[in-house]
């Protein structure tokens, strides 16, 4: 095996007096699908938006892409440039266009000539299925739209990891469909992917191994075979007996 | 079953739209709504009528009219007023230009040359209503050779805040050159900037007294401008490394950097010049600036200074670090704690004290820096508010994207913050517009102080009426302008909000 892309080992982090991880330990290869699910509160939010350091974590090591996540800043932004990521409300700017959006990384951090960025923004909206939309600002656009410009926002920067946090749990039924099928089409393109999500059956099809979270530490993990068919904690199986007969 | 039957549609009852419909439905809509009406209309009709025969056969509208000249540029030299003309030209042009390229909405490179004019712009108006003094050859090899060769013979004493000035101009120059550039160019930069230093030497040589009285080298407050100048602009070019743009503009910003030297320094008479500089533009001193001319600088100079300086204001009151924040809310706080006339007249007082005896800013300019800092303490709250209503996870969205902490600040949050709080932000500005004619209380003439002293005249004695109702007209007419712009500003920014 080679050295993994993102290589978490004992991380714990405190809010106050509020111990949101206790000791988290994971390694992902390149082009792995990580699905990670358990209860609200579990501290599955909160593992993801530390690999990117929109939470420090206080205690263990990071490292992604070989660099260790330390305070030093140009470090952060080095990391974050790498590291797409989607959030469960989308957070599109309301005051710049669906292209304006796309186009605002690129330009600004990667610096690129902004015809280059404008090209490679029409594409990505093409690849998640909006071409049309370019010119219309996002508070035109329905829930499941805004999610996958957002994804198209994230690519943008050609990222080698894409971090999704809850990105189905805000939109209506009819819509979490569409946005899933632009996952489903990333992760067969070799994208390194880290997925909170309840969507088992997108779990299924699609994740390479899955984490169960549960009070700030993982229970359980394994292949989602291994999981649904034969976990081993008690914990995993009221959770999935709970989700699943939904 | 009989099927579903569509309601057909009816006329509205006649009474209920029209003229009458209107009529009976906004002022006798009841008994009392009937009384209201009659009531108001007989009062309008007594009063509309009385103001109307005093305006038409007994006001004295020569006091006006007569007077129009003092009451709009009051002292400016007749000879010169082509000039607030032409201002007034080029501000309808950029103003109708922007309109006009807002409408058609498209990019163009029409904008970039339009964003260019409006840079400009004040510096151009200043020039224009201000006058200057232009070097020419003769007052250049003049001035140059008494610094080169003689010295010890430049009284500097009465303008030796030029030297200061160009410090800070180079200052500026060489540490943005510095911050941006990277290489073999930007040593070049300061190498140059180190030669025309040296070029300040003989001035820096003169001694004048400076805190309480001690004599000392004008070298040291050059060299503390020269020094926080250079920091400045290294930090202000350090930021704008990412900023491709600014790379064709240096070459520009040189070579006015090197011409504005070159004006400091040889505009003056070193008094045994045989040669004296001669004004380009005639210079009209602040001093004589008068009547609406006045009321309109002080609040446009006002409105425009202050903005950035009160979004510096309110994003430092946020920041992490305590001396910052501790500065900005102190500033804010004690001139949010003060009434503005305090401030004018602290501005007229005060400010003297504080600096060298040599630099006298003038009276207009002081309570145009009075009235700016008490705006801008005012905008800094609006603003605050509206950075307070810009949620956390747009900033999180955009640090997740690789920016920086300072562009997530200029192209994240101060946009929607900034509209969030267009309102507010109009309202202070027409209220700091209204407030000017407090300057009268310090003994400058602006459009109320002028028309007092115009009821003052023998021949329109008494015609106070007709000269109040005249500035207040002009009052309204600004500020409800002010505010309809304000209106279509966000109407037009709301339909990108939707």
């Amino acid at each position: 095996m080679s050295d993994p892309i993102i290589l978490c080992k004992d991380v714990h982090k405190w809010y106050g007096n509020f111990q949101a991880l206790k000791g988290v330990s994971m390694e992902v290869q390149k082009g792995e699908v990580i699905v990670i699910f358990g209860p609200s509160g579990s501290g599955k939010s909160t593992f993801i938006r530390t690999i990117n350091r929109l939470e420090e974590h206080q205690k263990g090591t990071i490292i992604v892409d070989g660099i260790e996540l330390t305070h030093d800043v140009r470090n952060i932004a080095a990391i974050r440039s790498e590291i797409g990521m989607v959030f469960q409300q989308f957070n599109l700017f309301p005051h710049l266009s669906v292209l304006q959006n796309v186009t605002l990384a690129p330009i600004w951090v990667r610096k690129w000539p902004k015809d280059k960025a404008e090209q490679v923004a029409h594409d990505l909206l093409e690849r998640v299925g909006i071409p049309e939309q370019a010119e219309k600002y996002p508070g035109q656009l329905s829930g499941g739209q805004q999610q996958r410009v957002a994804i198209a926002r994230a690519l943008a920067m050609q990222p080698k990891i894409m971090l999704f946090d809850e990105p189905t749990s805000a939109l209506d039924p009819e819509m979490i469909k569409e946005v899933l099928d632009v996952m489903t089409e990333l992760a067969k393109t070799g994208m390194t992917m880290l997925v909170v999500t309840h969507e088992m059956s997108f779990a299924r099809a699609v994740a390479h191994r899955m984490y169960f979270f549960d009070a700030g530490q993982v229970v359980e993990s394994g292949t989602p075979d291994e999981v649904f068919k034969n976990p081993q904690e008690d914990r995993t199986k009221l959770f999935l007996s709970q989700i699943l007969t939904h | 079953m009989t099927a579903p039957s569509i309601p057909t549609t009816e006329k509205p009852p006649v009474a209920s739209v029209g003229v009458l419909g209107w009529l009976r439905q906004n002022l006798f809509s009841s008994v009392a709504n009937s009384l209201l009406t009659l009531i108001s209309a007989a009062f309008l009709m007594f009063f509309g009528q009385a103001v109307l025969t005093w305006a038409f056969t007994q006001a004295n509208w020569g006091a006006v009219t007569g007077n129009l000249q003092v009451l709009t540029w009051g002292r400016y030299p007749e000879s010169q007023v082509w000039r607030l003309g032409v201002s007034v030209l080029i501000l309808l042009v950029l103003g109708g230009l922007t309109w006009w390229l807002w409408r058609r909405g498209a990019e163009s490179p029409a904008r970039r040359g339009l964003l260019f004019g409006w840079a400009v712009s004040p510096v151009a108006l200043t020039i224009l209503i201000h006058g200057i003094t232009l070097p020419t050859p003769a007052t250049i090899s003049n001035n140059f050779g008494y610094y080169l060769f003689r010295p010890d013979v430049l009284p500097l004493l009465e303008e030796s805040w030029r030297g200061g000035a160009a410090c800070i101009v180079i200052g500026l120059l060489g540490g943005l050159t510095w911050g941006y550039l990277q290489g073999r160019r930007r040593v070049l930069g300061l190498v140059a900037c180190g030669l025309i230093l040296l070029f300040l030497l003989p001035l820096g040589l003169q001694s004048e007294p400076w805190f309480f009285g001690v004599q000392v080298p004008i070298l040291l407050p050059m060299a503390i401008d020269l020094l926080l100048a250079t920091l400045v602009g290294n930090a202000a070019g350090r930021s704008l490394s990412n900023f491709e743009g600014l790379r064709r503009w240096l070459p520009w910003i040189w070579g006015l950097t090197l011409l504005l030297v070159v004006i400091l320094l040889t505009t003056f008479d070193v008094g045994v010049a045989r040669v004296a500089p001669v004004e380009t533009l005639p210079i009209v001193s602040p001093n004589i600036w008068s009547g609406i001319m006045l009321t309109l600088l002080l609040a446009v100079v006002s409105i425009v200074a202050s903005f950035p300086i009160g979004v510096l204001l309110a994003l430092g009151r946020r920041s992490k670090l305590p001396i910052v924040r501790g500065f900005c809310i102190l500033f804010i706080e004690v001139v949010r704690g003060v009434p503005l006339i305090t401030i004018l007249f602290m501005a007229q007082v005060m400010l003297p004290l504080f600096l060298p005896l040599e630099i006298s800013i003038d009276r207009v300019v002081r309570a145009m820096a009075g009235m700016t800092l008490f705006t801008a303490a005012y905008l800094a709250e609006i603003v605050r508010g509206g950075l307070q209503a810009v949620r956390n996870e747009q900033v999180e969205a955009a640090r997740a994207l690789g920016l920086s902490e300072v562009l997530v600040t200029v192209l994240i949050v101060l946009p929607q913050a900034l509209r969030a709080v267009i309102p507010p932000i109009m309202g202070q500005f027409v209220s700091i517009f209204k407030d000017t004619s407090l300057v009268a209380i310090v003994g400058l003439l602006d459009l109320l102080a002028v028309g007092q002293s115009v009821i003052k005249q023998r021949e329109y004695l008494g015609a106070v009426r007709e000269i109040y109702l005249f500035a207040g007209l002009f009052y309204f007419v600004v500020s409800y302008a002010m505010s309809v712009a304000s209106r279509r500003l966000e109407v037009q920014l709301g339909v990108v909000d939707s």
